[in-house]
């Protein structure tokens, strides 16, 4: 099954119309601007915060909180823990509802792992995105609008691959992190224009794909 | 009220709205025989064409049988719900059609509107629907009923184990049982026709079983299909155990008089289960039907044999029932020839049945002058399955050596439960799994040994 | 978004490195071994539980399972059960049996088979020629008017129902019976005899007739008798018996129980259920009841190679 998609299961969203305050201050959101909350939770954290970011898109909401749970969903709290929690915040009850229909559409349809073995038990996120939106530009250091490679694997097989990717293409790492994450993977941003993003990710999922198929090439030491 | 319809410049009339719905019937041998169908095809669609407009108000004004001729007519009638009735009472029977398969329109919905329909409606919309149509919208009706354990759940398929003996022997009736339920059959109830319509014989099965159940704390019911008063004998006076009371119903008073019963007389039997019935309840009546039960006795008064069974129904429900099945192929081919007239009477008696608030479970099934091949019967089974029927029958490879007929093995149950991700009733679920005949909703290591019950 | 971008990257590198089978390889094949027979039940083999079954009930029992299903085995018994009841709802008496074996031949007012299946009420009654001839060549007044007929079974008419037919006679006259013209008829149902035995005038009608096929079992025969027979008769006023074959009730013991059968009613000059059977219980056996089905031995079909 290579290069499956691994489709994320969603595991709760609820919305808030009139969040109080001290939730709104706690979960960094401003009361002064933000009345109403959207709460997702799913089983895989990097796809939610492409999704988070698609929110932004399309409505007028921010990503006040966003946090991978420790260990992933393998080991989850609870049922509807997943391995992340996601908050949209707006002034509008109308607008949190338009992102996270957003939201799901985008964990639907488009941001997903990839299995990169035919045992499905090793997975890999070379997600493109084509325009950022005001989250994840954020968090990467970007501007909005710009394109970016978002790219997720384990240890051994990222720290290949990133090698991989950032040779494939007219790209610069906007930000690497190194393993651990809290759920033990480890990610990397690069930026460049569209077409350079791409090849990087598409490099950057080859390589995961050969490692797994290779693990211990190019000899045993 | 002009009954006409128009196809292709020829004009069709009717002389009643009995008539149209008759007319409007998908072809069947025994309305054929009783001289109610339509002339040809095209006449039939002309009926259904007119049968689309009718108000649901007409037709509860119109019932087939009038209601200073017949018991049931009047109790239908009597004590039909008001309010939920004048929610629905300007639809036509094409809107009720579409209202029932609208995507809003959900099982609790139609629960709620269901105490307001009268029998005639329900089958005149069936005469509208395609058979998936009536798989589409059975899947949907909630009805979900509670003896010793609980039938109807979603996801959920249950089977009554049919152990039937030529002679009654009761050692014969055992050892059918233990093998049934060793391969996950029996949590809708352990059933036996018996050949001695006795008090005493009745009492004798039911007091086995009843052993058998103790024995290995199966969380299922009994019931020994003797006629009524029989079974009130068994109960009041030999005082054995039972869990549920059964009895053949048909759809007209005098139907019911060849069969020996009544309203008052069901009445009272109910009566008598309320206070010395065995299972836990609230549910504790069994009724089977059959589409040409009137015809056999020449009390159909003029009408077709869909809607004759749906009134069967509009009877049933007085009662609660835990269960009611439709024996569908077993009356023979006078009355449903083909395998495809059986397949389509087996949909519509479950549609009916469920739309009118009843746990359907449905005896797929032929008799052996039939038309019908033993594919085409397993085929039949899958359908009912997917279209929400809450039990088939289960009997050792399908055939029942008392009366001579085909119908689900023992077998078929997990092949159904298997194809169609369904699981026997919770209760009866994790006895399966503490036997150690399923594991995980799966055959498990003591699948099929009869010998893992005592 | 209508397509999402990644999506069609990753399935484009998919194809490019030769991964688009969406199943895993197969794994290495190993060698298959042959599953345990299983087999029907039969006397030299059979499970523990099929052979204590076998002496209580008919049903298969212990007859094991594959994964859900049946074994090949019993598939194959199956089906020719099945094809022997379907062959024997199917066949038709030929037109000159009758006149060939020495019966007056009649037939219902049924023209064809389907119609014999679909319409019960035409089998009931003579079609005009039969009734002319039935006037015409049978004898009047007797005491007991056998008719052999095809029912749901000609397969069974035609195999023990002349047996049957000489056992019955031979013991009705043994008794001192008048035993009518010898008749066979076509496309009948029961109630057929009521018309019958009304113009000939006899004081008992009794009709023997292939009884609906069960599983494996299309020879079996059924006999109704009815008291002063005439049109109109229903079902509570007949006595009958059911399963006389080889398996069941061999056709010679069941002929000697119809015959005191038929004695009693004219005895008491009624049939049914107002006749009282209690004094002769031993004598008739099974013919004792209204509606008695003797459990019959369930035999092995399918022999290959044999």
């Amino acid at each position: 099954m290579i290069l499956e998609p691994i489709l994320p299961k969603v595991l709760s969203v609820r919305h808030i119309p009139a969040a109080h305050p001290a939730l709104l201050r706690a979960y960094g959101a401003d009361p002064e601007r933000h009345v109403s909350l959207g709460l997702v939770t799913c089983d895989q954290d990097d796809p939610t915060y492409v999704a988070l970011d698609e929110a932004t898109k399309h409505a007028r909401v921010d990503v006040v909180f966003a946090k991978s749970f420790y260990a992933g969903a393998g080991h989850a709290s609870g049922p509807l823990s997943g391995e992340i929690l996601g908050v949209i915040a707006g002034a509008d009850p109308d607008e949190v509802g338009e992102g996270l229909a957003a939201l799901l559409r985008c964990l639907a349809h488009d941001a997903c792992f990839y299995a990169a073995d035919h045992a499905g038990e090793l997975a890999v996120f070379p997600h493109v995105i084509t325009s950022l939106g005001h989250y994840l530009s954020r968090v990467a250091g970007l501007a909005p609008g710009q394109p970016m490679a978002y790219l997720v694997a384990p240890p051994i097989e990222f720290t290949l691959a990133l090698d991989a990717a950032l040779k494939a293409a007219d790209v610069i790492a906007a930000q690497i992190d190194p393993p651990p994450s809290a759920t033990n993977f480890a990610s990397a941003f690069l930026s460049g224009d569209q077409p350079s993003c791409e090849a990087a990710a598409v490099a950057f999922a080859a390589a995961v794909v050969d490692v797994a198929r290779r693990p211990l090439l190019p000899r045993a030491y | 009220m002009a009954l006409k319809a128009t196809i292709r410049g020829t004009s069709y009339r009717f002389g009643s709205i009995k008539e149209v719905l008759a007319k409007a019937n998908a072809a069947k041998s025994g309305d054929q025989l009783a001289g109610v169908a339509a002339r040809d095809a095209v006449e039939r669609v002309a009926a259904r064409a007119v049968l689309s407009e009718l108000t649901l108000a007409e037709l509860r004004q119109h019932p087939v049988v009038p209601y200073e001729d017949d018991e049931l007519t009047r109790l239908v009638e009597d004590t039909l719900d008001e309010q939920a009735y004048r929610a629905v009472k300007d639809l036509t029977v094409g809107q009720l059609r579409e209202w029932l398969l609208e995507t809003t329109t959900t099982g609790a919905r139609i629960r709620a509107v269901s105490p307001g329909l009268t029998p005639e409606m329900a089958a005149g919309v069936c005469k509208l629907m395609s058979n998936m149509d009536l798989m589409v919208v059975g899947r949907k009706c909630e009805v979900v009923v509670r003896a010793n354990n609980t039938l109807g759940l979603p996801g959920r398929m249950s089977s009554r184990l049919q152990p039937n003996h030529p002679t009654d022997d009761v050692d014969g009736i055992l050892l059918s049982t233990r093998e049934g339920l060793s391969y996950g059959c029996g949590d809708a109830v352990i059933g036996v026709n018996p050949a001695t319509d006795t008090a005493e014989s009745t009492a004798e099965i039911l007091t086995a079983l009843h052993a058998l159940m103790q024995r290995n704390e199966i969380p299922t019911q009994h019931c020994v299909l003797s006629h009524i008063t029989v079974q009130m004998r068994a109960l009041s006076e030999l005082r054995c155990p039972m869990d549920l009371m059964f009895q053949s119903l048909a759809g007209s008073e005098q139907a019911n008089t060849a069969f020996g019963i009544s309203v008052a007389l069901v009445d009272e039997a109910y009566a008598m289960m309320r206070e010395l019935g065995t299972a836990r309840g609230p549910n504790r009546m069994y009724f089977e039907t059959g589409q040409g039960s009137a015809l056999s006795s020449n009390a159909h008064h003029g009408a077709d044999q869909v809607t004759m069974e749906a009134r069967c129904y509009g009877f049933a429900r007085r009662y609660r029932p835990f269960l009611v099945n439709t024996v569908v192929g077993f009356i023979g081919p006078e009355y449903l020839e083909t395998g495809a007239q059986i397949t389509r009477a087996g949909l519509e008696d479950h549609f009916m049945g469920k739309l009118l608030g009843l746990p359907m479970g449905c005896d797929a099934c032929f008799t052996y002058h039939a038309s019908m091949s033993q594919d085409e019967l397993e085929s039949l089974k899958v359908l009912l399955g997917a279209a929400g029927c809450a039990y088939l029958m289960s009997l050792p490879v399908g055939d029942d050596i008392m009366l001579n007929y085909q119908s689900t093995s023992f077998h078929d149950i997990p092949s159904v439960r298997g194809l169609l991700q369904s699981r026997p009733t919770p209760e009866f679920d994790a006895w399966l799994e503490h036997a150690g005949i399923m594991r995980d909703g799966r055959p498990g290591p003591r699948f099929g040994d009869a010998e893992a019950i005592r | 978004m209508t397509t999402s971008r990644t999506r069609a990257l990753i399935a484009a590198l998919r194809h490019q490195l030769g991964a688009d089978d969406p199943l895993p390889p197969a794994p290495p094949l190993p060698k298959v071994e042959p599953p345990p027979v299983r087999v029907f039940p039969t006397q030299r083999s059979q499970s523990r539980y099929a052979k204590a079954a076998s002496a209580h009930t008919t049903a298969l029992l212990g007859i094991g399972h594959v994964g859900t299903r049946y074994a090949t085995d019993v598939v194959l018994q199956f089906q020719a059960e099945l094809a022997v009841a379907h062959e024997a709802v199917a066949a038709e008496l030929p037109d000159g049996w009758a006149a060939d074996n020495g019966l007056l031949a009649l037939r219902s007012r049924v023209t064809e088979h389907r119609e014999f299946l679909l319409r019960p009420d035409l089998g009931r009654r003579l079609d005009d020629a039969s009734l002319a001839r039935l006037r015409a060549e049978a004898q009047r007044g007797v005491d007991v008017q056998p008719i052999l007929a095809d029912g749901l079974s000609a397969v069974a008419c035609m195999g023990s129902g002349l047996a049957l037919l000489a056992s019955f006679t031979r013991e009705c006259e043994g008794r001192g019976l008048t035993v009518g013209t010898p008749l066979c008829a076509k496309f009948a149902r029961v109630w057929l005899a009521d018309e019958i035995g009304a113009v000939v005038g006899a004081r008992v009608a009794a009709i023997l007739l292939g009884e609906r096929p069960g599983l494996g079992t299309g020879d079996g025969l059924s006999a109704y008798l009815v008291y002063d027979p005439k049109v109109g008769r229903t079902d509570g006023d007949r006595n009958m018996m059911s399963n006389i074959h080889a398996r069941g009730t061999p056709p010679e013991q069941a002929g000697r129980r119809l015959a005191v059968l038929a004695q009693a009613m004219l005895l008491q000059r009624t049939s049914g259920v107002a006749l009282d059977l209690s004094s002769l219980a031993s004598d008739l056996g099974e013919a004792a009841g209204t509606g008695y089905r003797a459990p019959q031995q369930r035999v092995r079909l399918v022999e290959v190679g044999s």
